[in-house]
């Protein structure tokens, strides 16, 4: 189980990504969801109906900010003024913990808008730590970084993915966001066995976890969160329960996205999953029968 | 800022390069049969490892379609008007040709036509109607955005008019425009603007309590009142620094009635309550970035 200093001491269920089709029946219907995920960056705003809407689900559910425009592994440093945005954001939601990629994604300035791929050098996750340390400094508040899904490898690679991850995480010192499924796009892309990745991180470290679909082409799979979550994913799920405990779970859906019901069965799959490893991992505790 | 790596430059230098070949036949850009340039190639095999199934290129070439494909969707879906008015070709054209001169500036994919107008107003590829035309299309556009995330300053009540220095809400946005490209929303093409006066005229479009946004067109004596209004002023001191010859009172008290109805009005430097009426279904776009987006089959 992950160290209450990466979780704010906040334990979590399952909950799902916070999406505006779905604005109307939460707000109306008020499901029985155990916490939402918003993405940070879309409620890094002056004002509006956007605002609101979020102060009103804050009325009744946790919320936990998820970002997506950190960039920790830009060369360029941190962009001081993203965190500022997000601090206010943090004092506005009262997130126990805030996530974002380890990734990098701007260059003098200028933004791609996606989650690009770092090179898994010791220099760089020594530049990429030094940059998350003072992100956490700043924010006052627990960081958990999240695996990417990637679509190449670098020339100069001296480690593995998972390798690089622990090893920033424990230079940065912060949690870690396990996508289970940007773990299986990734072993697919890159002809490496999910299972290892899962078997190394450093599970006392894992925050959070994230489940989602995907789309699979013929010689890659593109990490687009409009499918329901594949067996094999399921099955990493698993593992990473049984190896961090009882995590707080994500279920991710941003395109094509179906409606609140159908969204919200898919996530609470991952109870049965997680029920049915906990009760595993230790028969004599009651976890709730499925 | 700290020295940016040259991985990084090279490899965002590779995003931005023009699309080629399949990735841009996928697109609604104008086809082409040009292949990737040689400096991509060269970017490609300098930084990226191939693997069984992919070259390096091809590697590289995943994240370079992503990129595009994320920006020109999101670009066309905040300029709906003036892809209309402008055509399919010439829009896209348009789009393509700003975002290779000028790549995002901001965390939010929001802000992305923040340029926009002011490239139009430039473009080579129009001729001066289309350009005083368009680019005033495109400012009304990108003022909804700013609209939708604007601050919302305190509402006055009738007893602060008196004594607190009143100003026009940040989510109004007052746009004087060379041509009335406001009637183009109920254009279905460019043709109407040929026969069209060119009078300038202004416009304000506002955030609905509601959080939907609305556009009305303003009087040029209103506008000028508006204008000076916005940058803050005590109504007491007000009237009486305003230039001859003075609108009828009973003018101005309609202009403040029909100003505080519609929510126009603020103390300035106050910070309203962000309350919405979210109890009535959202028929609009949010304008909101994601992380995530289709990607279509190559």
């Amino acid at each position: 189980m992950a160290d209450s200093r990466f979780t704010g001491g906040k334990m979590l269920g399952t909950g799902i990504g916070l999406r505006v089709p779905h604005y109307d029946h939460i707000l109306r219907e008020k499901p029985a969801v155990d916490w939402f995920e918003i993405i940070s960056e879309n409620y890094m705003v002056e004002g509006g109906r956007a605002l609101a809407v979020l102060d009103s689900i804050m009325d009744q559910y946790q919320v936990v900010m998820h970002g997506v425009g950190m960039y920790p592994g830009n060369g360029n440093g941190l962009d001081m003024d993203h965190l500022r945005r997000l601090k206010k954001l943090i004092k506005r939601t009262n997130t126990p913990w805030i996530s974002d990629h380890l990734c990098w994604g701007s260059v003098d300035g200028s933004v791609s808008h996606d989650l690009l791929p770092l090179p898994f050098t010791f220099d760089v996750a020594r530049k990429t730590a030094e940059n998350l340390r003072i992100a956490q400094d700043f924010l006052e508040i627990p960081l958990a970084m999240e695996n990417i899904s990637s679509y190449a490898e670098f020339t100069m690679d001296e480690m593995t993915e998972w390798q690089f991850l622990s090893e920033v995480c424990e230079l940065a010192n912060i949690g870690i966001l396990l996508d289970v499924n940007n773990i299986y796009v990734s072993s697919f892309n890159h002809g490496f066995d999910p299972m290892d990745y899962v078997n190394f991180i450093p599970s006392n470290r894992v925050a959070q976890i994230h489940i989602a679909g995907h789309s699979r082409y013929e010689r890659f799979i593109i990490d687009t969160h409009d499918h329901p979550v594949i067996d094999p994913v399921w099955q990493l799920y698993a593992r990473a329960i049984e190896r961090c405990g009882s995590t707080a779970t994500l279920l991710e859906w941003d395109a094509s996205i179906p409606s609140f019901e159908e969204v919200w069965q898919e996530a609470k799959k991952s109870e049965k999953w997680r029920n049915n490893q906990l009760r595993e991992n230790e028969p004599s505790k009651n976890y709730e029968a499925v | 800022m700290k020295q940016c790596e040259p991985w990084q430059k090279d490899f965002f230098q590779a995003l931005t390069l023009p699309l080629r070949g399949s990735s841009r036949k996928a697109t609604e850009l104008h086809p082409s049969d040009e292949g990737h340039s040689v400096e991509f190639f060269s970017i490609a095999e300098k930084w990226i490892k191939p693997n069984q199934v992919l070259s390096a290129a091809e590697r590289l070439e995943l994240y370079h379609r992503q990129y595009w494909y994320r920006i020109l969707d999101s670009l066309a879906e905040d300029f709906p008007v003036l892809r209309k008015m402008s055509g399919d070709q010439v829009f896209w054209d348009l789009i393509e040709q700003y975002l290779l001169t000028r790549p995002s500036q901001s965390f939010t994919l929001r802000h992305l036509g923040e340029g926009f107008a002011v490239f139009l107003s430039k473009s080579e590829i129009l001729n001066n109607q289309q350009r005083r035309w368009f680019e005033a299309i495109a400012r009304i556009e990108y003022a909804y955005m700013e609209s939708f995330e604007a601050l919302q300053s305190a509402l006055p009540q009738a007893a602060d008019l008196e004594n607190k220095m009143i100003g026009i809400q940040r989510h109004v946005r007052l746009l004087h425009l060379p041509v009335p490209a406001d009637l183009c929303v109920d254009w279905e093409d460019f043709a109407p603007a040929y026969h069209c006066p060119h009078e300038s005229v202004s416009v304000a479009i506002w955030r609905r309590p509601s959080g939907s946004s609305g556009i009305v067109r303003i009087p040029n004596e209103e506008a000028c009142f508006l204008s000076t209004l916005a940058g803050g002023v005590f109504l007491t001191e007000f009237f009486t620094q305003l230039p001859e010859p003075h609108p009828e009172a009973a003018q101005v008290s309609s202009w403040f009635a029909d100003w505080q109805a519609r929510g126009w009005l603020c103390i300035k430097g106050e910070q309203g309550l962000n309350a919405f009426d979210i109890d009535e279904p959202w028929q609009e776009k949010q304008a909101m970035s994601s992380q995530a987006m289709s990607f279509p089959q190559p």
